[in-house]
């Protein structure tokens, strides 16, 4: 008798408890992702979708393809399928919270006023988390004036920096911004359409970048944090490494970077020591 | 306050890839020089002995990641064979590197690790069972059974052991019953081994 069965999507789909249980152990030793008991509709509804996709009914059958398919397509299938995002404002912002009370803290001890902090967004997609840090900073770091705070903003994909630079944002968007943050920092310009104002858009400097390029990554020295949230896991093992490697050159020594919620630096690179601020770990440069 | 930078320049020239300076830089007492002149070789075929005979004596953890990083993405047959000589290493620091460099090139890894599963040395043969056991390659489980029942030290046959448990398939029984047969007077292979037998029944 099989206990403590879940029985989802086609009826012949079985997965059990324990094969949960150890599905969740392995993409957590491969990914650094942990998904708990709270996610496991979501896991396993897409589970069961990438095995009826294959034509997979048996999940040991489904689960050896993964851990020893040569090419790793059914696994990098699945790993995109898991690892979906949305991007919106002040999105994972308890990261902006590490970022003004931990990081920057760190980061100008010891630096005269009016010295230049440099932040890189990397990817920046269509602008929301650079702008969000900019909003972040100039509303929660007390000591936001004294420096000179530098954000640039990298994409590889020119069309979404383009929807940046224009700064133009629907309501679903806008949804974790308080009205009185919408009124200070964005116009209205349509029933649905939001304009971030002149002065936040023309202070972030974006541009296209090839995380993996080292020529392209060769153009950003001496960056304080990183934030690369959400990209890595969509690299193989390969490229992952190359663009840690090279996000390592771009960073000052103590320089910090900030990896998605739910990624690791740990089955990446050892150039990294993790660090705790608040609720969320970050990972910085061993000077 | 908020200062935009300044853009980024879009005609850098990418530096040109003389490979006898790099080599030479790659023996600079600058890490920084050293590790530039690493990720600088990452396409040049060439640059192969040289990236492997500063990964040797390489001491500093950044530059020795920008070496193998640059190896991996020239994967080959010979570079494989070289990476599989630092096995044999005593220094722990770029053998784990090494272990962890094999296991993303799988489809060129596995003849080599193959041959090493019949070193004369039982440390060098737990090395490459470690790296199959994070291998990506249809080939692995069956190498893995090979070694519990081939390999006559019991440290190798259960770091295979280790990997197989991921398998948790009906076709283990029969290596796993011939396995705790081997080393009957060994606890731990009674134990770990008997422990899967039942697992495996259990979600049979």
């Amino acid at each position: 008798m099989i206990t403590n069965t879940r029985r989802i999507g086609q009826p012949e789909v079985i997965i059990t408890s324990d094969e949960y249980a150890k599905f969740c152990e392995y993409f957590y030793h491969k990914t650094g992702i942990l998904f708990t008991e709270k996610k496991a509709y979501f896991v396993e509804r897409r589970l069961t979708d990438c095995m009826e996709r294959i034509g997979s009914t048996s999940f040991r059958e489904y689960f050896s393809l993964l851990r020893f398919e040569l090419s790793g397509a059914e696994w990098q299938q699945l790993v995109n399928e898991l690892t979906v995002n949305e991007t919106y404002f002040l999105r994972e912002d308890y990261q902006f919270d590490a970022l003004v009370r931990g990081m920057l803290p760190e980061i100008v001890k010891g630096r005269d006023r009016g010295a230049t902090v440099r932040i890189w967004s990397l990817p920046c997609s269509t602008g929301e988390e650079p702008y969000s840090i900019a909003i972040h900073i100039l509303e929660n770091w007390a000591r936001s004036d004294d420096f000179a705070i530098e954000i640039s903003a990298s994409d590889i994909d020119s069309r979404v920096i383009a929807t940046a630079i224009e700064g133009t944002y629907a309501e679903r968007s806008l949804h974790r911004l308080s009205p009185g943050l919408r009124r200070k920092y964005f116009s209205k310009i349509s029933s649905d359409q939001f304009q971030l104002r002149d002065e936040i858009r023309q202070s972030i400097q974006f541009s296209a970048c090839n995380a993996v390029d080292p020529l392209s990554m060769s153009k950003y020295r001496s960056i304080d944090v990183i934030f690369c949230r959400n990209l890595l896991i969509y690299f193989d093992d390969t490229s992952r490494r190359e663009s840690v490697d090279l996000m390592y050159e771009c960073l000052r020594p103590g320089g910090f970077i900030c990896l998605g919620h739910a990624e690791s630096m740990s089955k990446i690179s050892s150039l990294f020591k993790p660090r705790k601020f608040g609720d969320t770990i970050v990972y910085q440069k061993v000077s | 306050m908020l200062v935009r930078p300044p853009a980024v320049a879009v005609d850098a020239v990418e530096e040109t890839c003389d490979e006898t300076r790099l080599e030479s830089e790659l023996n600079d007492a600058d890490p920084g020089v050293r590790s530039r002149a690493a990720r600088a070789l990452r396409g040049a075929r060439s640059g192969i002995a040289g990236l492997c005979r500063r990964l040797e004596i390489e001491q500093v953890t950044s530059v020795r990641t920008a070496l193998l990083t640059s190896l991996i993405r020239l994967k080959s047959p010979d570079v494989v064979e070289r990476l599989a000589e630092f096995l044999r290493s005593e220094n722990v620091a770029l053998r784990s590197a090494v272990i962890e460099a094999l296991q993303v090139m799988p489809d060129v890894a596995l003849p080599t690790l193959e041959r090493l599963l019949g070193d004369a040395d039982s440390d060098v043969r737990i090395f490459a069972v470690d790296v199959l056991n994070e291998l990506r390659h249809p080939e692995v489980p069956a190498l893995l059974v090979r070694v519990l029942l081939q390999d006559d030290n019991v440290n190798v046959c259960l770091a295979a052991l280790d990997g197989l448990a991921d398998l948790d398939d009906d076709v283990l029984f029969d290596p796993l019953r011939a396995f705790v047969k081997r080393f009957p007077a060994v606890p731990n292979v009674q134990f770990v081994a008997k422990s899967l037998i039942r697992r495996i029944r259990g979600s049979a």
